[in-house]
C-alpha cells in the first residue's frame, strides 16, 4: 500500500514536471511576440532596482525604451539593434561621467544623468545575439564590431571618473562587458551555424529526393512508352494474324477447294459416262449368261465393273473432301465475318442445335480481328449451350458502349458453368485477354446462365 | 429437260468455269459467255439474254458477295432470264435475300453440287424453265431454325422428308423417285402436310416452293 502510494506521489509529480515545462517552452514558441514581451518586462524589472535620485523618471524612461527594443527582435532584428545601439551610443556620450586624462575627447556635452546606462542595456547583447543567430554573419559581426567599439568607449570615458587605474578592474571591466558582447555573438552565431546547417542538410536531401523523383518520372514514363509500344505492337500482331487467316481460307477457296470441286465435277461426269456406256451389273451378267461368250467377255465386264466402283469411291471421296474442307476453311475464318459480325452471328444461330434469338446493335464496325474473335466466342459458348446447359432456347447480345463491344450469351439451362482449367471457357477467356477484354460468368446452380463478353472496338 | 440451254457462267476460278463450260457444252447446252466478275456477267447477261445464268457469290473485286447481288439486279431486270446462284458456303441469309419477292426462276445451290452432274444439270434447267431450286442443306437448316417448331413437330418423319424436298423445288414425280414411293402416296404426303401446316394446297410447283419456303422461314 505504502508503496504504491509513493509511488503515485512520485509519478504525480514527474508527470506535472514533465507535462507542464515543455507545454511553457511550446507556448513561447509558438508565440514569439508575447514572449520577447516578456523578456522586455523581464529587463525592465531587473532594471527598476537602479531607478533611483532625483532622475529616477528619465532612467526609468530610458530603461523601458531600450527594453522595449527587443520586442520587434524576431521580425526586425537589424532595426531593432540599430535603435538599441543607438541609445547606448548616447548613453555612453552623454550619459557617463567623462574623466580627465582620459584618451577619450570630451566631447563637451553637458552631462545628463537621466543616461546613465541601466540593466536595460542588456538589451543590446540580446539584440545582438538574435542578429548573429537570424542574420548573415557579416551582419553580425558589425553589430560585434560596434558592441565592442561601445564596450571601449564606454570603459574609456566611464574607468577614469570613477578613479580606475589601468589593470586589474580596467581588465575586468573590459573582459566583462567585450567578453558579454561576444558570448551573445558566438551563441547566436552557432545558432544560425545549426539553422544554415540543418537548412543545406533539408537543401540537400531536398534536392537527392527530386533527382530520385526525377528518375522514378523517366522511368515511369519510360515504361509507359515500352507499354504503348507493347501494345501497338500486339493489335497490328493480332490484325496480322486475323489478316493472314482470312487470307488463307480466300486461297483455298480459290484454289484447292473449287480444284477439288472441279475435280469431283470431273469424276461425277467419268461416273456417268461409265454407267452410261456399260450395262448395269445385272444386265452384264445376263448377257454373259445369255450369250454363252468366253471367259475374256466375262473378264472385260469385271474389269468395268472394277473401274466402275472405283471411280464411284474416287467420286465419293472427292464430294466428302470438298464437305470436309468446307469445314475446315470455314473454321479457320468464316467467309460470312465479311459482311458483318451480325451476319455471321446469324448464321452461327441458324446452325445452332438450340434456338436462338439474336439481337445485334453495334454502329460502327469493330476491326476484322475482332469481329473474328466475337464470333468465335459467340460459337464456343453457343455449343457449350447445346452441349451442356439443357436449355431449350439462348440468346446472344451485341451492344456497344464506350467503343466496345459487350456481347451476352444467355441461356435458360440448368447453369453451373464455371471456370474450369483447360476447360473451354478457360480458353475463351484467354483468348479475350489477349486484346484486354473481359469475360464475366453468371451461372447458379439451376440456371439460367448469361457469360458476358466485353471487347474493345479494335485490338 | 434435254432441250437446248443458252447459258452464261460467272465464275472466277478459271478451273471451274472451263470446266463447267465444257460439261455443258458436251451436253448439248450452249454456253453463250463464260466470265470471271459481275461487271462482264451483267455485260454478257444483257446481250445475250440467257435461258439461264449460272453465278459464283463470291467474285473480283471483293470476293464477297457480287454474284449474289449480280444476281439480284439481274433477276429484277431480265425475270426471263433464270438464276442461279451456286457458293461455296450455304448461308440461308444469302438464300432468304435472293428469294424474297418472286422466286420463280431462281436456285441456290452448293457448289459441291456440280459433282453430281446430271443432277446440277437438272436443276440448271428447273431454273431455266421458271422453277425454284434449294440446296438442302438450306432446306435443312430452315428446318431446325424454323419457329414454328411446334407445328413442324406434328409433321412424321417422312413428311417432313417430303416437305424438304417440295422446299427444294421437287415435283411430285421426282419427289416420288426420290424417296422411291408412288406418285400417289407423294400426293397423300402432301395434302396431308398442307392441311397440318395451315398452307393453301396448290398445284403450281413454284407456288407449293414459296409456300414452303415462307412457312419454314416464319
Amino acid at each position: 500500500m505504502i508503496r504504491t502510494a509513493g509511488r503515485r506521489t512520485s509519478s504525480l509529480a514527474d508527470s506535472t514536471y514533465a507535462g507542464t515545462v515543455p507545454e511553457v517552452l511550446t507556448w513561447l514558441r509558438r508565440h514569439p511576440w508575447q514572449a520577447d514581451g516578456l523578456l522586455a518586462l523581464l529587463l525592465v524589472v531587473i532594471s527598476s532596482g537602479q531607478w533611483q535620485g532625483h532622475y529616477r523618471v528619465g532612467i526609468a524612461v530610458v530603461s523601458v525604451l531600450l527594453a522595449a527594443t527587443v520586442v520587434p527582435r524576431r521580425r526586425y532584428p537589424v532595426a531593432a539593434f540599430a535603435v538599441a545601439i543607438v541609445i547606448g551610443a548616447i548613453q555612453v556620450a552623454v550619459g557617463v561621467q567623462p574623466a580627465g586624462g582620459s584618451s577619450i575627447p570630451d566631447l563637451g556635452l553637458p552631462a545628463s544623468p537621466s543616461l546613465q546606462p541601466t540593466m536595460a542595456d542588456t538589451a543590446i547583447l540580446i539584440l545582438l545575439y538574435t542578429v548573429a543567430a537570424y542574420r548573415p554573419r557579416r551582419i553580425s559581426l558589425i553589430g560585434l564590431a560596434a558592441c565592442l567599439a561601445g564596450s571601449a568607449a564606454a570603459i574609456a570615458r566611464w574607468a577614469p571618473a570613477h578613479g580606475a587605474h589601468p589593470g586589474g578592474p580596467l581588465f575586468a571591466a573590459a573582459a566583462g562587458l567585450g567578453g558579454a558582447a561576444l558570448t551573445a555573438w558566438v551563441l547566436g552565431d552557432s545558432v544560425a551555424y545549426r539553422y544554415r546547417r540543418a537548412y543545406y542538410a533539408s537543401l540537400e536531401e531536398r534536392a537527392a529526393r527530386l533527382e530520385a523523383e526525377r528518375d522514378a518520372q523517366a522511368r515511369i514514363a519510360q515504361a509507359a512508352e515500352r507499354a504503348r509500344e507493347l501494345q501497338e505492337r500486339r493489335a497490328r500482331v493480332i490484325d496480322e494474324s486475323a489478316a493472314r487467316l482470312r487470307r488463307i481460307e480466300r486461297d483455298l477457296h480459290d484454289g484447292a477447294q473449287v480444284r477439288l470441286a472441279a475435280l469431283a465435277m470431273m469424276l461425277g461426269e467419268i461416273k456417268e459416262s461409265l454407267d452410261a456406256a456399260t450395262p448395269t451389273a445385272e444386265g452384264g451378267a445376263d448377257a454373259s449368261v445369255g450369250g454363252g461368250a468366253g471367259s475374256g467377255a466375262a473378264q472385260g465386264v469385271d474389269e468395268s465393273a472394277r473401274t466402275r466402283m472405283l471411280v464411284a469411291a474416287a467420286h465419293r471421296n472427292a464430294k466428302e473432301t470438298v464437305a470436309e474442307l468446307r469445314d475446315l476453311a470455314r473454321g479457320i475464318h468464316p467467309p460470312v465475318l465479311d459482311r458483318g459480325l451480325g451476319a455471321a452471328l446469324a448464321a452461327l444461330a441458324e446452325t445452332s442445335l438450340v434456338p436462338v434469338g439474336l439481337e445485334v446493335s453495334i454502329a460502327e464496325r469493330p476491326s476484322p480481328a475482332i469481329e473474328a474473335m466475337a464470333y468465335f466466342c459467340a460459337a464456343e459458348l453457343l455449343a457449350n449451350v447445346a452441349k451442356h446447359s439443357g436449355a431449350g432456347r439462348a440468346t446472344v447480345s451485341v451492344r456497344e458502349h464506350d467503343g466496345r463491344i459487350l456481347m451476352t450469351v444467355t441461356d435458360d439451362g440448368s447453369g453451373g458453368a464455371h471456370l474450369a482449367p483447360d476447360g473451354g471457357l478457360a480458353g475463351l477467356l484467354e483468348r479475350v485477354q489477349t486484346v484486354d477484354g473481359r469475360l464475366s460468368i453468371d451461372s447458379p446452380s439451376g440456371g439460367p446462365t448469361a457469360i458476358a463478353i466485353e471487347l474493345p472496338g479494335r485490338a | 429437260m434435254s432441250a437446248q440451254l443458252r447459258i452464261v457462267i460467272a465464275e472466277d476460278a478459271a478451273i471451274m468455269r472451263d470446266g463447267l463450260t465444257q460439261t455443258l457444252t458436251r451436253r448439248g447446252h450452249d454456253v453463250v459467255a463464260a466470265v470471271a466478275d459481275a461487271v462482264s456477267l451483267r455485260q454478257a447477261v444483257d446481250a445475250h439474254l440467257p435461258d439461264v445464268a449460272i453465278i459464283d457469290v463470291r467474285m473480283p473485286p471483293t470476293h464477297t458477295d457480287e454474284g449474289l447481288r449480280a444476281a439480284q439486279s439481274i433477276h429484277a431486270d431480265h425475270p426471263e432470264v433464270g438464276v442461279l446462284v451456286f457458293s461455296q458456303y450455304i448461308e440461308t441469309q444469302s438464300a432468304a435475300e435472293l428469294f424474297a419477292g418472286a422466286p420463280a426462276g431462281v436456285g441456290y445451290l452448293l457448289k459441291d453440287r456440280v459433282a453430281d452432274v446430271s443432277d446440277f444439270i437438272e436443276a440448271i434447267s428447273r431454273v431455266a424453265h421458271g422453277g425454284t431450286v434449294l440446296d438442302p442443306e438450306v432446306v435443312r437448316h430452315l428446318l431446325r431454325a424454323s419457329r414454328q417448331a411446334d407445328s413442324l413437330a406434328m409433321l412424321t418423319p417422312r413428311e417432313r422428308e417430303v416437305l424438304s424436298l417440295i422446299a427444294q423445288g421437287r415435283s411430285n414425280t421426282a419427289i416420288a423417285d426420290a424417296l422411291v414411293i408412288s406418285p400417289r402416296v407423294v400426293e397423300k404426303h402432301v395434302a396431308s402436310i398442307f392441311a397440318k401446316l395451315g398452307l393453301a394446297p396448290s398445284d403450281n410447283d413454284n407456288r407449293r416452293v414459296i409456300a414452303a419456303i415462307k412457312y419454314l422461314e416464319s
